[in-house]
Parts: structure tokens; C-alpha cells; sequence
């Protein structure tokens, strides 16, 4: 077995401190295929320590910008770094400081899950055994069974583990829950909180917004190649709709018109308003027409599935690749 | 079933076009799968078929040319008539003196031998590459019943050898052959490639993997065509002909007395192997094969520290099977280079020989170098396997997760190119190895280190074909194997058949065949064979440099 490099602390991967850079930047980073432009001018900057959530439909372009990220595409224009290192120019020295999970779990068929880790494992130049050994644990894989005869969720798993134990300090998931049942997804949310903890990056490329609302720090969001919006859950929510509900005693009071509010009937007695923006006005307003009917009144903040139909609104927001 | 499919397909408002019947359903059903496997096998199909019409054009038509007279063809017949050492490739010569029973002689055997290939390819293809790659599973959780997916198979197959047999026919036509007995030779050696249908069918029901199935349908072509080499070699053995389909195609004797009853033996053969095939399929879990999968082992970690290392590892399989079929073949040509003698070979006809590229074949070493073009072929065909192999690691996305490790591209495709090199000259040095101690056993005075040399002399075109199969892997990923494939075979056609045509020196020069001195009887050309291999260099250096500037492209 490959054991880990005796210069690796144990918490910290090797050379964290001698890179230079944020762990992911990109400048008006551009793929275009024939004819179809997958990545539109990203600008990205993923701060060393963060958990970034990268979110998009299918074909929004999170693969192709991992690919990007890592080189293995070639960018049609603008420049990705990882760690203060272009990818493209010098793909092995990136490398040492990133682990990978790509979208399709395609390994060798014909290796057994441990000759995957080994192969790996030399590819990388050591891994750390007793930590993997620790997630082979935690993950409920048998690795003496060979690729080909497992699931497309054990075979994530194979990929997952492989990624995780090489500590590496930036950790690209694309969407490494596919296929995941509920308990391994809960397995995966505290390795990347553990991750976090010991002061990994992680990108995180999903549509499942649960998990990365979850263990997200900042989240993008990608529509047809565009970064739509980032930033912060609370900075997200800054900007999309609040919901009030507010059900009434007796008859439903007629109520002015407010910019920035829109109203609907959801039963009898029952109002919902979206808000945008301050949610003073609205209250005033209830006051004055009939504060006494009000018999409950919630308001909730948006969750991430809102906030991400709402840059989806009004079309399927699936670009062609 | 009627009922249940009733309720099903109750609509709750009508709808203009309900289908009609299951049977309705079912018979288009199957039209769209047999479709669909047949445009999956549409590029396999058109290579053979091309390959097939053009080869059956070239021999009558060359031969007519070299052999204008009666006395001339008899010349040539008597030199054959005891030479074992020719009826290796080509099969038994029933009626050579005539246009007819020479092209049966030369292009049916040979395109025999293609027909197998073809046969199992095309099988495992639409059968157990399918449920290899889950696609029959999702084809049968529809309302396609395994019989109408079988079915289905079969048309698409039974399509892909009617374009054979017509691709055939049609190039016989042109060579200026009657029209209803050459309809009947192309029918002979289409029989062999619907047996070998039937094989690649069973095979798939057999192994649980499309590779496994391969290696199971090539090992039987090899096993059948073991047995009519036997049978037209050996004394006393031609009995061995009727137990071997690619005996039968011989037996049909298209040309010198038609014997068609024959052909109930090919049709029956097929007709059982296909039902045979049918019932396993019908009673066994879709996804398995009737052998186990052996899908639980110990770690081995041998062969895992680089990516060639591991390159080996997946390969080890496929480098078995190609180095144990050429020795064997080698040591057998050793072994039959005995017959060859120069007595009652005239010296016209010697000359004429030489125009079929088939050298001075008049001695067991003439005769040697003469086979040792065939090595050459089939070297530069592995090296066309191992460029697929390459590909395949790209196409499925491994590729992938090797270069997101900190490992660079151009050591991956070195490390790949420097191993299928190697193998290479481990399989042209065996080649000259056995051919050396099949001849030896039998007698055969012949030096060992000329016959290494012959050996080391099948490198030079294939490493050629190595540097431009790897640049064409670097440029157009998706087609660089069709390219390569389509490179050699093109190659070598063209110096079997480019001397009979009345084209430009110049012209027939153009393939790499050509360039080769053909040891032992000719000295080893090292300029030429210089310039191939710094040709080949130049181009694998170039798809080096160009293959670390394109995006990885998956299937």
C-alpha cells in the first residue's frame, strides 16, 4: 500500500502554504463548441477555506467549466487559475493540489474498488491510507468487488473516497451525490463539513439544492453559461422575494396598491404576498385596514428553490450542451 | 396478455391513430430496433462491403490480364498444383485454369476468412454489446418482448450480410464473371458469415461481457480456420474440410462442378445456433452471460504505479491472445514451408509470380518471406487495436479522471505509444522465433538469425503505421481508429492488386508494402526501412504536441 509522504501534516496537505493565489480564478473564462457557446466570460473567485456551491440545470455549463478549471478543455477565451497556477499552461502542477469526482463514474472496469484507490493513489504520488480505510468505513463499500459489478451509486462512492483521502486542498465535485442513497448522502454532507473543517476548498457542482443549501458558504448560479447571480445564502435572499401569508377572521379587507408587493388569494380568507424589498409598508397597510381580522400572520424567507426558479423564471433555462 | 394490454391502452379520449393490435405494435416495434442496430453497424458494414466488392473485382480481373492463354493458365496451375504452402491462405484450388475457379480459389478463400470476422462481429455487436451497455435492459422494460428483440437483432444482421453478399456479387460482375455462378460463389462465402453469425449469437448468450464474447468468437474463427488449413494442407486429412465452415464454402466448389446441396449444411448449422442462442437468451437474466462473471478478487497491485503500467495491465488479456495465435500460426508456416519446391515451375510463370507480390515462391525460404508480408499485416493490425485501445480510455471518460491526477498527457500517450511499440517487436521477434522451429522440425535448412531479422523486418511499417495512427488519434479522436484500420487494409490491398493494374509505378509505390525487402530471400532495405520509422517518429511527435493542445473528447 501507497502510504502518505512523511513532509504531509497531518491536517494540512503538503505545499497549502507555498501556493499563491485564491484556490479557484477565473477572468472572462469562454468554451465555445461548434456552435454552441457553453460558458460565457465566468468570473470566479472561490476563496481558500470556502465550500462553493455551483449551481445549474442540466447543460448550464458546470462541467464544462470544471473541465476548464482543470485543463483537460482548452478555453476558447479568457484564463482559470488554480492556486495561482493556469491549468492549461502546467495541468500537473495544479493537479497536485486538487482532487477530482467527475460527473460519470467511469473507472476500470476490470479493477477491483482497492486497485482503483492503489492506482490512483500512484497516479498522485501517495493518498492517505488510514483515512480512506477510515471512509471505506464510513461508506459501506466492499472493495474487493470489481467496478463493472457495481451500482452507479457504489461506484461514486469509489470516486468519492479516492478524492477525499488524497486531502488534497481543493476538492472539484461534480454533482458527487448522483445515485447516493439518503444515508450515504448524510455521510458525504459530514465529510465536507469535516473538510471545511480542516481548512479545504471545496467546489461543489449539484442541483440538489438541499445539500448545497446546506453546506454551501457562497453559492453561483449558472444559466446557460452565465453566471447569474453569487454570493452569500443571506445575500441571496437580500434580493428575491419574502413571502407573507395572512389569514383573515372575516372577509378578506381590500388593500392599496404597494410597489414592490404583489398579492394573491391562496383559500378563502387567505392572502399571500411576495415582497420584494422592505416589508414595512406592507405591515403598515395591514394595520390600517384591519388589524384586528388578521388571525395569523407568517412570513419565511425564501428558500434556495425559490431563489433559483426565480432566475429560471419564465423559461426552461436549459442552454444546448 | 390481451386484457391487461387492453386496459393499458384504453385511452380516456380517443386518439386519432390507436395502435392496432400487439402484433401491430410489435412488428414495429421491431422495425425500429433492427433500424437502429442496422445504422449502429452502418460504417462495419460499408468498410466490409467495399473491401468485399473491391477484392472480388480485382483477382479475375488481374488474372485475365497475367494469364491471357490457355497454355499460360495451365503454366500456372501446374506450378501450383502441389504447392500446400499457398493453399494455407487461399484454400483448396479446384478449377484455377479457368477465370471463375480462380477467383472462387483465391478471393473465396480469402474473403472467407473475412466473412467469419464479420459474421462474429456483427453478432456481438447488436447482442451482447447492447446488454453490455444497458441498452437491452431499457429496450425490454418496454413493451418489446425478448423474442421481438432477438428478432430484431437477427434482421439487422441477416441485412448487413445481404449488402456482403450483393457488395460481393456485384464486384464479381464487374470483373467480368457470369452473372448466376458468381451470384452463387458470393453466396458461398456469405454462408460463412452467417454460421459464424450463429457463433457470435451463442457467444453472446456465453460470456457475460462484450469483451469476453469477442475473444470467445475470435478464438473459434481462429479454431475453424486451424482445421481448413490442416484439411487442405495435410495428406489424408481433406475429410477434416466437412467438419469446419469455412471447409464448406470450399466444398460448395463454385466454378469446378456447383455442388449446392452442400449448402443445407451451412443453412442448418446457422438454424441451430441461432435457436440454440435464442432459448439461452429467452431463460437467463438480462445483463448476465451463461458463464460467471468473476467480479469479486483479492487486490492485485501489480502493474498499477504509472499509467502505462496499468495500460499493460488492461491489455494483457488481448497481447496473450495475439501472441499465442501468431506463434502458432508462425510455427505451422514453418512447418509447411517444407513443400515448397521449384521443380515444374516454369520460368514465365515465375515471372508472372512476381507480379502477384508473391515473390520467388519457390524455395521454403522464398516462400518464408513471401508469408512474412501477412506478419507484417497483422502487426500493424495490432497496432491499429492498441491506437482503439487508446481511444477507448478517451471515449469512456477514464482519460479523465488519469489527467485531473497530476500526471501529464504526453507521458500518458508516450508511455501508451511506447507500449504498443513494444509489443510489437515482442510479436514480429516470436513470428521470426516459431518460424524458425516449425521449419527446423521439419528439416528445413534455414538460419535462425535471418529468420529474426525477417521477423524485426515486419517493424519498420508497422511503427509507421504506430506514428500516423497515433496523429490521427490526435487530430480526429472520434475517427482515428476507422482511419488506422482503414490505412493498413487500404495499405496492404494495394500491394496485393496495384502491380496487376496498369497504374504509374509511382502510384503502387505509395504503400509502405511495398518498401519492405523481403527477408530472407531479399536483403533487409534499411534506407526505406529508416525512412518509415523516422516517418512514423515525426508523426507520433506531432500528435504528441497536438494531442496536449485539444480538449479531451468523450464518446
Amino acid at each position: 500500500m501507497t502510504e502518505r509522504r512523511d513532509d504531509e501534516s497531518p491536517i494540512l496537505p503538503r505545499s497549502h502554504e507555498d501556493a499563491p493565489g485564491p484556490a479557484i480564478r477565473t477572468e472572462g473564462l469562454s468554451k465555445r463548441y461548434a456552435d454552441t457557446v457553453a460558458l460565457d466570460q465566468l468570473d470566479l473567485t472561490v476563496r481558500r477555506g470556502e465550500v462553493y456551491g455551483y449551481l445549474g440545470p442540466n447543460g448550464a455549463g458546470k462541467t464544462t467549466t470544471i473541465r476548464l478549471l482543470l485543463g483537460l478543455h482548452r478555453p476558447s477565451a479568457g484564463r482559470s487559475e488554480l492556486f495561482g497556477l493556469d491549468a492549461w499552461r502546467d495541468p500537473v502542477a495544479a493537479h497536485r493540489h486538487v482532487a477530482y469526482v467527475a460527473g460519470e463514474p467511469f473507472l476500470w472496469p476490470a479493477l477491483t474498488s482497492a486497485e482503483t484507490f492503489e492506482f490512483l493513489a500512484r497516479l498522485r504520488g501517495g493518498t492517505d491510507v488510514a483515512y480512506r480505510d477510515a471512509l471505506v468505513e464510513r461508506f459501506q463499500l466492499d472493495t474487493r468487488k470489481k467496478i463493472r459489478a457495481l451500482s452507479k451509486g457504489n461506484r461514486q462512492k469509489v470516486q468519492l473516497i479516492a478524492a477525499l483521502a488524497t486531502r488534497a486542498e481543493l476538492l472539484l465535485l461534480d454533482e458527487p451525490t448522483a445515485g447516493l442513497d439518503p444515508l450515504m448522502e448524510v455521510a458525504f454532507r459530514d465529510c465536507i463539513e469535516e473538510a471545511r473543517g480542516r481548512g479545504q476548498t471545496v467546489f461543489l457542482s449539484s442541483h440538489i439544492l438541499s445539500e448545497v443549501e446546506a453546506l454551501c458558504d457562497r453559492v453561483g448560479i449558472l444559466r446557460r453559461g452565465r453566471l447569474v447571480d453569487q454570493g452569500t445564502l443571506q445575500e441571496l435572499r437580500h434580493l428575491a422575494a419574502q413571502t407573507v401569508d395572512v389569514a383573515f377572521t372575516g372577509e378578506v379587507p381590500q388593500l392599496p396598491a404597494l410597489p414592490g408587493v404583489s398579492v394573491e388569494s391562496v383559500g378563502p380568507g387567505a392572502l399571500r404576498f411576495e415582497v420584494s424589498g422592505g416589508i414595512g409598508p406592507l405591515i403598515a397597510a395591514l394595520a390600517d385596514v384591519g388589524g384586528g381580522s388578521i388571525k395569523t400572520l407568517t412570513s419565511r424567507e425564501p428558500s434556495l428553490e425559490e431563489i433559483f426558479l426565480h432566475h429560471y423564471d419564465g423559461s426552461d433555462g436549459r442552454a444546448g450542451s | 396478455m390481451p386484457a391487461a394490454s387492453g386496459i393499458l391502452r384504453a385511452p380516456a379520449t380517443p386518439t386519432p391513430r390507436a395502435p392496432a393490435s400487439d402484433r401491430g405494435v410489435s412488428i414495429g416495434a421491431a422495425r425500429a430496433l433492427a433500424r437502429r442496430a442496422l445504422r449502429d453497424a452502418r460504417t462495419r458494414t460499408l468498410a466490409f462491403g467495399y473491401l468485399f466488392a473491391i477484392y472480388a473485382y480485382i483477382q479475375p480481373a488481374g488474372y485475365r490480364r497475367a494469364y491471357p492463354t490457355l497454355s499460360d493458365r495451365l503454366a500456372f496451375v501446374h506450378s501450383f498444383a502441389g504447392n500446400d504452402a499457398l493453399r494455407l491462405f487461399y484454400g483448396y484450388p479446384y478449377d484455377p485454369v479457368t477465370i471463375g475457379g480462380y477467383a472462387a480459389w483465391r478471393v473465396g478463400g480469402t474473403l472467407a476468412i473475412a466473412a467469419a470476422v464479420f459474421g462474429v462481429l456483427a453478432a456481438v455487436r447488436a447482442l451482447r454489446a447492447e446488454e453490455d451497455a444497458g441498452r437491452t435492459e431499457l429496450v425490454l422494460a418496454g413493451v418489446v418482448g425478448r423474442r421481438t428483440a432477438y428478432l430484431a437483432a437477427l434482421a439487422a444482421i441477416a441485412a448487413g450480410l445481404l449488402a456482403l453478399w450483393l457488395a460481393q456479387w456485384a464486384g464479381y460482375i464487374a470483373g467480368g464473371l457470369p452473372v448466376g455462378p458468381c451470384a452463387y460463389l458470393a453466396l458461398a462465402t456469405t454462408s460463412v458469415a452467417a454460421v459464424f453469425a450463429g457463433v457470435g449469437a451463442l457467444v453472446s448468450q456465453l460470456a457475460p461481457t462484450r469483451r469476453i464474447a469477442l475473444e470467445l468468437g475470435s478464438a473459434t474463427v481462429g479454431l475453424f480456420l486451424l482445421l481448413r488449413v490442416i484439411a487442405d494442407t495435410a495428406t489424408g486429412a481433406a475429410w477434416l474440410r466437412w467438419l469446419t465452415p469455412l471447409g464448406w464454402a470450399e466444398e460448395l466448389r463454385p466454378f469446378a462442378g456447383a455442388r449446392p446441396l452442400v449448402l443445407a449444411l451451412p443453412a442448418a448449422a446457422t438454424v441451430l445456433l441461432l435457436v440454440l442462442a435464442a432459448r439461452i437468451s429467452i431463460g437467463r437474466d438480462v445483463g448476465t452471460g451463461v458463464l460467471p462473471a468473476n467480479d469479486t478478487a483479492e487486490p492485485r497491485l501489480r502493474l498499477l504505479s504509472s499509467p502505462s503500467a496499468q495500460a499493460l495491465r488492461s491489455e494483457r488479456g488481448s497481447l496473450a491472445v495475439w501472441l499465442i495465435s501468431t506463434g502458432a500460426f508462425a510455427f505451422i508456416l514453418g512447418m509447411v514451408s517444407t513443400s515448397i519446391s521449384s521443380a515444374g515451375i516454369s520460368k514465365s510463370v515465375q515471372r508472372e509470380l512476381n507480379r502477384f507480390g508473391s515473390g520467388s515462391i519457390v524455395t521454403p525460404s522464398g516462400y518464408l518471406a513471401f508469408v512474412f508480408v501477412f506478419f507484417i499485416l497483422a502487426v500493424s493490425l495490432f497496432i491499429c487495436g492498441q491506437i482503439a485501445a487508446a481511444r477507448e480510455e478517451e471515449a469512456d471518460e477514464r482519460l479523465e479522471t488519469l489527467l485531473a491526477q497530476p500526471r501529464s498527457r504526453g507521458g500518458w500517450l508516450a508511455g501508451r505509444l511506447l507500449l504498443a511499440a513494444c509489443a510489437a517487436a515482442a510479436l514480429s521477434l516470436l513470428a521470426g522465433l516459431l518460424t524458425w522451429a516449425g521449419a527446423a522440425s521439419q528439416g528445413v535448412a534455414i538460419s535462425l538469425p535471418r529468420m529474426l531479422e525477417a521477423g524485426a523486418n515486419c517493424l519498420p511499417v508497422s511503427l509507421l503505421f504506430l506514428g500516423v495512427g497515433a496523429l490521427a488519434y490526435a487530430i480526429v479522436p472520434r475517427a482515428s481508429v476507422g482511419i488506422a484500420y482503414g490505412l493498413v487494409t487500404v495499405a496492404f490491398l494495394w500491394d496485393l492488386i496495384g502491380s496487376l493494374l496498369a497504374v504509374p509505378r509511382w502510384l503502387v509505390e505509395l504503400t509502405p508494402f511495398q518498401h519492405v525487402g523481403l527477408v530472407p530471400t531479399e536483403p533487409f532495405r534499411g534506407g526505406d526501412a529508416a525512412i518509415m520509422v523516422a516517418i512514423g517518429l515525426l508523426a507520433a511527435l506531432a500528435a504528441l504536441a497536438v494531442f496536449r493542445r485539444r480538449d479531451l473528447i468523450e464518446r
